[in-house]
């Protein structure tokens, strides 16, 4: 029989027509039945998302804002040109003058209001607006090569959106030794499953809170609204992150991508108080600017405009040149995090290349929407471009210091140093440390419970430390290396950051345990004070005995891998619940925290039950999470035998719940802050400088010739002329 | 105007500093505080010049100018049995090294002249000096060839004669390194350099820059210093793809001991002499060849046996 013939016999026919019919129910079910099985299965919503501040403006109220836009652009550029000139009534006339030129006037009004004057836009809805245009983007790429991407979905897949990645490329590495994602099994790592101690949630969990605070300064028995939550930054104006990303299969909903906010990175006048959340039919979410007018201001990225969410995590909230926390919201205002999460702020006033002028994106070169961080990581942060170098070398070579005297001495640290390790000499005062968030007080002016900060410091050794890093980190961040002698006495993860020394920061602490004592009569304070000071103290002998074991045989080769260098890093740790058992010896599960509970009512174990009732996490307590990435979590994370799926809350108690400090600091990397002038040599070549060059494993002969006090005198030229002959005038 | 407006502010802003300090009555600390005496042993220069980034950019002319030495590739060195001060005569012995002391340079035929039986050597520094003389680094106009002397390529503080026993592919990229760390361009991807060389980058692998850039010299005698320039270099192929190859004797005499002491006896008859591309240069098809050789060998003595042993039973039969 011929082919055709085949194919034209009934039976055959039958079974192609069935085959065919399969596979077109599968493509539909994959279309509209997955993602409602999946929003059902981790309990999420979504719904068509709609902005009180998009709003249709008529031909004459465009024409009034862009005159207005151009007016103030033109305004701005004139008073840069003439601000150095004579006394401020000339410069007045000069401005005067050129606010009326006609090239002036042409090269100064923002470009956007003549493409959506001619496109006859007069409304912004969002991402559908921008797509008008900018549906795909030209890419450049390092090797010279240029692509054209699909925008969206360029921004959809970065890290900016969905702040994971189940791709390899960590520098990363697990308790147990290995690099994360480096083997078949991926899983998705980054911060949208990763409880941390900072801000004390899941993204899940912690994404948009209205909090009823009840301030001093208002009349009894008031309440204000207040806005928390991760979602403040993390873009994407949903009502959670985007957890459908965290599969192999499926895509984000079309009407969330809808809530994506363009122009909180790409408009140059942006009103962050729009920034807040509101509450709708559907639950809690973030509000955006989608006026027509941020949307005319859109403009080349620039410092500013990364620095809206950014200095948050630099300088911190209450920093006092974070231009974002001046505005908190027409109602519903954001609450302020007192303790900053690095304290190294990236601004004119407290940085070198701020003051310069240098922009974000000169370091962090963008590849269309990817953005990259630079090959070194220790934050198990998701990384788009982690093959993509961001350092000071650079720009600034391998000779950088040109002024000194002693500038080929300097030049010759950069061997073993960072730069970062002189040029940023200390943190912000606010820079957190020790973080309790299960003892926590009252902030009267704010009308809310916070957690305590136990300890915050910007000094070196107390805030900061020294750590060789060689670009590795583990899956709790901390930063890894080995001094290039190759000893096995330099072991950070038994001392540096599992052990608080300074009898300075011991003191602190106990006091604000004897402080907390008042309240939480419960409290030991000295064993309050040597659980927070020195970690281990938790473990058993046995547990000890295992985490000394697995740093050695698993993580000294990481530690050894590359060249190390000593970097600054930031310290932090905090008192949360964890789940018991869930524990290995670097630390257990921890437990996210509901925001508006605890913020109400201070009653943590409360926040803590409301928190794991949010369906995802009841989710990674059953069988399909605990084997799509639970597990392999886990062998990460240094607890042997696997995920426990038994979820600590039994009847409304919570069962094997316990408040513990992480069994080590966390080391966050600090690159910004950059100082001109960096550390004296006497800061730290001189006995009890701010380096331990004993922890950092150097032998004691090594440590004398460093220390050598012989080479740190002050200039004598009259000491030396007498033995040397006379040199050149 | 404006100059004169900011030096008047300046001015300004110095008195005011001025007169802060004086208020606050702390002076600045230092901003350079190390200074003193060292002692002259290499451990004492090596204390900071063995720190791999010590370095500084030469305000003249904007290049890096490495202080490093790294003090294990000096030991193995040619002049890794001599004291730094041996060379390097000034008062070095304070930091910061005195203007004085910093200006001197070194001169190699100078010193390797007095040594001891210096000029009974077969290549004697007299006759580098000669041909250097004449070399293109020697001669040339370029401003980047002013002040060429023998450190440029020679780092006295790393150099070593290559030595028999080297495997040749290191030879040739540690030896073409000293070239191509001035001559960036050629290893450009787009560089048009030695197109005309069929297999460029083979070549540029397994063949010194100076086999061809220099004149030939006579067998047994080292490569000369004459760098010769790209128009009067050596194009003719021949002169190493032949039966009595010239790069044999240049380049590859470094490899015949090698091969005795590392495939015997029978790779060296049979490979040594022989032609620089075939047998085949290509060690599968060299142990084809063998093996079919071997084979028919075997052959012919299995043949041989077998007709001795039917000799044998004819033998038999007979008697």
């Amino acid at each position: 029989m011929n082919p055709i013939a085949t194919l034209l016999d009934p039976k055959t026919k039958r079974r192609l027509i069935v085959g065919a019919s399969v596979l077109v129910v599968l493509a539909l079910a994959y279309r509209f039945l997955y993602p409602v099985f999946f929003d059902a299965y981790v309990g999420k919503t979504n719904a068509p998302l709609t902005y009180e501040s998009s709003q249709p403006l008529t031909d004459a109220e465009f024409e009034a804002l862009a005159q207005s836009l151009s007016e103030e652009a033109r305004r701005l550029k004139a008073e840069a040109v003439v601000a150095e000139d004579q006394d401020a009534f000339a410069r007045q006339v000069k401005i005067e003058m050129l606010m009326n030129t006609e090239s002036f006037i042409r090269d100064s009004e923002p470009s956007h209001i003549k493409y959506f004057r001619e496109a006859g836009i007069r409304q912004y809805e969002g991402p559908k607006t921008c797509l008008t245009c900018h549906a795909t983007i030209e890419v450049d790429h390092p090797d010279g090569t240029r692509s054209t991407v699909d925008t969206l979905d360029d921004l959809v897949n970065s890290v900016h959106f969905k702040f994971q990645s189940a791709a390899g490329g960590f520098s990363t590495y697990g308790y147990d030794g290995r690099q994360v994602n480096a083997g078949p099994h991926k899983i998705p790592v980054g911060k949208i499953d990763r409880a941390c101690g900072i801000p004390g949630s899941f993204t899940w969990t912690g994404w948009a809170a209205l909090v009823e605070s009840r301030p001093d300064h208002v009349e009894d028995g008031e309440v204000v609204l207040r806005s928390e939550g991760c979602g403040q930054c993390h873009i994407g104006g949903n009502y959670q992150p985007a957890t459908e990303k965290m599969m192999p299969i499926g895509d984000v909903p079309s009407m969330a991508k809808e809530g994506i906010d363009c122009l909180i990175c790409h408009a140059t006048d942006y009103d962050m108080n729009q920034r807040v959340v509101i509450q709708d039919q559907y639950g809690l979410r973030w509000d955006q600017d989608r006026s027509l007018r941020a949307a005319l201001t859109v403009a080349p990225i620039s410092s500013e405009t990364c620095l809206r969410c950014h200095q948050h995590n630099m300088g911190g909230d209450v920093y006092e040149h974070n231009a974002a926390a001046q505005s908190l919201g027409y109602k519903h205002q954001r609450l302020l995090h007192r303790g900053a999460k690095r304290g190294n702020p990236f601004s004119p006033e407290d940085d070198v290349h701020a003051a310069a002028g240098i922009q974000c994106t000169d370091c962090h070169r963008p590849e269309g929407h990817k953005i990259p961080r630079g090959r070194l990581g220790v934050d198990l942060v998701a990384n788009d471009l982690p093959d993509k170098e961001v350092s000071c070398e650079t720009c600034h070579g391998r000779a950088p210091h040109n002024s000194s005297e002693n500038k080929a001495l300097l030049n010759g640290h950069i061997a073993r140093l960072a730069c970062e390790t002189c040029h940023i000499p200390r943190l912000e005062a606010e820079n957190v440390v020790l973080r309790d968030w299960v003892h926590p007080t009252w902030d009267a002016e704010e009308g809310v419970w916070e957690p305590t900060d136990v300890y915050r410091s910007g000094e070196p050794g107390k805030g900061f430390t020294y750590l060789w890093f060689n670009g590795n980190g583990t899956f709790l961040a901390n930063a890894l290396g080995n001094n290039p002698n190759g000893t096995d006495t330099y072991d950070p993860l038994m001392r540096q950051v599992a052990h608080i020394d300074n009898p300075e920061v011991i003191a602190a602490v106990r006091a604000k345990a004897i402080e907390l004592k008042e309240r939480y009569p419960d409290i030991d304070v000295e064993r309050y004070v040597q659980m927070a000071t020195d970690p281990l103290s938790q473990l058993s002998p046995e547990m000890l005995d295992r985490r000394r074991a697995m740093i050695q045989a698993n993580l000294r080769a990481a530690m050894n891998d590359g060249e190390s260098r000593i970097y600054p890093f930031k310290l932090f740790n905090a008192m949360m619940y964890e789940d018991m058992s869930n524990q290995g010896p670097f630390g257990a599960m921890i437990l996210p925290f509901d925001y508006a509970t605890y913020y109400e009512t201070g009653d943590t174990q409360a926040a803590v039950k409301r928190a794991i009732q949010d369906p995802i996490v009841q989710r990674m307590y059953q069988e399909p999470f605990k084997l799509y990435m639970m597990d392999e979590f886990m062998a990460y994370f240094g607890v042997s035998g696997g995920w426990k799926t038994i979820y600590p809350l039994v009847d409304g108690q919570l069962v094997n719940v316990e408040p513990h400090w992480m069994r080590q600091m966390g080391t966050l990397m600090v690159n910004h802050g950059i100082q001109g002038q960096g550390h004296d040599c006497a800061d730290c070549h001189a006995p009890n400088g701010i380096m331990d060059f004993e922890q950092l494993g150097y032998a004691p002969e090594r440590i004398a010739e460093l220390q050598d006090p012989e080479l740190l005198r002050q200039p004598p030229a009259t000491e030396t002329s007498e033995t040397t002959e006379p040199s050149a005038p | 105007m404006n100059d004169r407006d900011i030096s008047v502010r300046a001015g300004g802003w110095l008195a005011l500093g001025l007169l802060l300090s004086a208020l606050l009555g702390s002076v600045p600390e230092t901003e350079a505080s190390i200074q003193g005496r060292l002692g002259t042993d290499n451990a004492d220069c090596l204390r900071c010049h063995r720190m791999e980034t010590l370095a500084y950019r030469d305000p003249r002319t904007g290049d890096i100018v490495d202080l490093h030495v790294d003090s294990r590739a000096f030991g193995h060195s040619a002049h890794g049995e001599l004291q730094c001060i041996d060379c390097h005569e000034g008062d070095f012995g304070q930091y910061p090294h005195p203007e004085s002391a910093l200006g001197e340079r070194l001169d190699c035929v100078g010193c390797h002249k007095e040594l001891h039986k210096a000029d009974k050597r077969a290549y004697t520094f007299k006759t580098i000096d000669e041909e250097f003389a004449l070399s293109i680094h020697a001669t040339s106009d370029s401003p980047k060839a002013e002040g060429f002397d023998c450190h440029r390529c020679h780092d006295p503080h790393g150099f070593r004669n290559s030595e028999v026993g080297q495997p040749i592919a290191e030879i040739v990229r540690a030896d073409n390194q000293i070239c191509l760390s001035c001559h960036t361009k050629i290893r450009d991807p787009h560089s048009t350099a030695h197109l005309w060389l069929p297999k460029r980058d083979k070549h540029w692998t397994s063949v010194r820059c100076l086999d061809c850039h220099t004149p030939l010299t006579d067998p047994g005698q080292p490569v000369s210093h004459q760098i010769l320039a790209g128009a009067d270099s050596n194009f003719d192929c021949v002169n190493c793809h032949s039966k009595e190859p010239r790069l044999l004797q240049r380049l590859y005499q470094y490899r015949s001991e090698t091969d005795l002491a590392g495939s015997g006896w029978l790779s060296k008859a049979v490979f040594n002499q022989a032609y620089v591309v075939g047998m085949s240069r290509s060690p599968l098809l060299d142990a084809l060849g063998l093996s079919v050789i071997g084979l028919t060998l075997l052959v012919l003595i299995a043949h041989g046996w077998g007709r001795y042993r039917a000799y044998l039973r004819l033998k038999e039969d007979r008697s």
